[in-house]
């Protein structure tokens, strides 16, 4: 081993000192950055990847919707279910609809699904609280659970749906005909945890869709379930190709269907990851002032290291090292910890429940009792990368003082 | 040419201090035979450790040639040539007295067997065997000016520079580090100039050097 390598680890672990208490308070700095910003994004990723997950369960993986309406869906369904990588497909119509129970409305949009067939492309089952989507025939309908306690309709109630083609159906006949809306019987509910959905979103079959909006047999788009592993991008492309261009279909991916949504949820934790970082930044701070304490005060003992042969740059390597070595140590440490704490998660959110007595808020808000967490590797791999240069950096400063000394001005020194 | 181990020829030195120039050396010549011993004393502030600094390398002079052993002076070639003793012992604070000796060794390269030998039979020579584990902070001043010696010596050098090694030291412990550092010089055929105020130990030398006004004569 080198001598600066040597002298570097003396000095952050000097002989029969049991506890050397420079090194453990700055590596454990550096490791409390490295744990907050594991924990946070791990469960940052993890929320995000269950929002991915129920954005991928409501929507398909791809979507096809034409300029207008789709007039043929079976024809289309059939093209589509060619195209290696389709596994399966389900049409759907949609629009805003009012609906109506003891004089309360509320005007959520309504879907048109297949019941039989919507199953293959969207697992909408799991997601069922109560009743069930088998009963769903086309006198019924299945609300949302925000929606279904808006309204104050339980299931077996009746509720009355009018569509925006009731108005123009009342502004032709000019008053003279009785309009009746259409009474649906409250099947089932569903519940995706969010507010979004839960709370303005209710489903019917196809065909009473499409007779509430006067569709014939025409649909607006074709959700589709691609071969598991594959790329929702460049199956959309592929479908994109393989569509016949006159009728202005387009298929696109989840990814480009919620970009906007999909870029704000990478945004907030890039920043937050960036903000967290500063942890590490602050703690690499206090590393850099004890090592230049350190040189200062060690300054006659680096004037004899030159003395003795050091040269300039070894002298800065030795410090450098401390500032690399409590990095890796502080990366180490952190990494233990923040997933040590991530493997405890849910017995903290037992504890600070009861402690706080907030356990049945938590379940109503977050929909799950255990808290997600999914640890990205770009962010494990700019975590270590990031601690352990921001540490050498730090050493850098301290390692430039010390080599800038002169032996005979070091050892002249008082 | 000569065959002296260490040969000054007009070295002279001097220090900007504002705009005061304070010649600290007008020419100094100094020879040093391999294993004599030489001392050089004067007043305080009369240039003792700037020629030190000079003959070891450590600072260039403004004119003047110095060679070590015939060749001109290297840096590069200090480590192995000659060794320093200071009146601050400057131990390592982190590494025990073995280590600290062995630290000489360590800049030239990881120390082997053989260095750890040497190092654990100067520790001996200098009376500390029993002390080799102890931490500097855990020596006396003593103590500790003779772990410098050790260490100085581990590279087996030509030449050894001592400058005031007895400056922080009681008369007793002073007296006793001489002698040690004389006969250990005699012993290992190494040659020592010693800066010392003291008139006994410079006495003790072979050879005995007087600096004033920047000039050095026969004292
Ligand atoms: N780096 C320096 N800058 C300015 N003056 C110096 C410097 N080093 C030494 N001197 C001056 O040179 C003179 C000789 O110093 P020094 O060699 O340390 O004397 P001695 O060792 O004989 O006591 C002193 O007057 C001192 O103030
Ligand atoms: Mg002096």
């Amino acid at each position: 081993m080198p001598w600066y390598l040597y002298l570097a680890l003396k000095q952050l672990f000097p002989t029969g000192r049991r506890f050397p208490f420079f090194t453990a308070i700055s590596v454990l700095g550096v490791a409390l950055g490295v744990a907050v910003l594991i924990i946070s994004s791990s469960v940052m990723g993890g929320f995000g990847h269950k929002i991915r997950e129920m954005t991928v369960d409501t929507q398909g993986d791809v979507q096809v919707r034409g300029d207008g309406l789709i007039a043929d869906p079976a024809a289309l369904q059939v093209q589509l279910m060619k195209i290696p990588g389709v596994v399966a497909t389900t049409p759907f119509a949609e629009g805003p609809v009012a609906v109506i129970y003891q004089l309360k409305p509320q005007f959520p949009g309504l879907q048109g699904i297949d019941p039989n067939r919507i199953g293959n492309v969207i697992p909408l089952n799991r997601y069922i609280t109560g009743g069930s989507l088998a009963a769903l025939d086309d006198d019924s309908i299945i609300l949302g659970s925000q929606l279904a306690i808006a309204l104050g309709a339980r299931l077996g109630d009746k509720v009355e749906v009018y569509s925006p083609l009731a108005f123009e159906k009342l502004r032709m006949s000019k008053g003279d005909e009785v309009f009746l809306p259409r009474e649906l019987r409250v099947v089932g509910y569903f519940e995706f945890g969010h507010q979004a959905l839960d709370g303005s979103v209710a489903l019917v079959p196809l065909r009473a869709m499409q007779d509430l909006y006067g569709l014939g047999r025409a649909v607006h788009g074709i959700n589709i379930k691609i071969t598991h592993g594959l790329d929702a991008d460049v199956m959309a492309e592929r479908i994109n190709a393989a569509l016949p261009s006159p009728q202005h279909l387009r298929a696109r991916s989840w990814i480009e269907i919620n970009q906007d949504f999909l870029f704000v949820l990478q945004f907030e934790r890039n920043m937050m990851f960036f903000l967290l970082m500063f942890i590490v930044v602050v703690a690499a701070f206090s590393v850099t002032s004890s090592l230049l304490i350190a040189v200062v005060r060690k300054t006659r003992e680096i004037g004899l290291l030159g003395a003795l042969g050091a040269k300039p740059r070894q002298v800065a390597a030795c410090f450098c090292f401390q500032g690399f070595f409590i990095g890796v140590a502080g990366t180490l440490v952190g990494l233990g910890l923040g997933f040590g704490v991530l493997g405890v998660r849910d017995n903290i959110i037992e504890i600070f429940a009861r402690i706080t007595q907030s356990k049945a808020a938590l379940l109503r808000f977050y929909q799950f009792s255990h808290l997600p967490s999914y640890t990205e590797p770009s962010y494990l791999v700019a975590t270590i990368i990031g601690t352990i240069g921001i540490s050498t950096l730090a050493g850098l400063l301290p390692a430039w003082r010390a080599a800038k000394l002169k032996p005979v001005e070091a050892l002249r020194s008082e | 040419m000569s065959d002296a181990i260490l040969s000054g020829r007009g070295l002279a030195k001097a220090y900007l201090s504002g705009d005061r120039r304070i010649e600290v050396l007008r020419g100094v010549d100094l020879e040093i035979l391999p294993g004599e011993s030489v001392s050089i004393r004067g007043e305080s502030g009369s240039g003792k450790s700037t020629l030190l600094n000079l003959l070891s390398g450590l600072d260039t002079a403004d004119s003047g040639e110095l060679a070590w052993a015939g060749a001109p002076a290297h840096g590069d070639a200090r480590a192995r040539f000659l060794g320093m003793v200071f009146q601050s012992f400057y131990l390592i604070p982190e590494i025990d007295a073995f280590a600290n000796v062995l630290m000489a060794a360590r800049m030239l390269g990881a120390p082997g067997a053989v260095e750890r030998a040497r190092a654990k039979d100067l520790l001996a020579r200098v009376g500390l065997a029993e002390r080799a584990t102890h931490l500097p902070s855990q020596l006396s001043g003593g103590e500790r000016q003779r772990v410098a010696v050790a260490r100085a010596l581990l590279n087996s050098p030509r030449l050894l520079l001592a400058d005031e090694p007895t400056g922080n030291l009681d008369e007793h412990t002073g007296d006793a580090v001489i002698e040690l550092l004389l006969s250990l010089c005699r012993e290992t055929g190494t040659a020592l100039a010693l800066v010392t105020h003291n008139v006994a130990h410079a006495k003790k030398t072979s050879r005995q050097l007087f600096l004033h006004e920047g000039k050095l004569s026969h004292g």
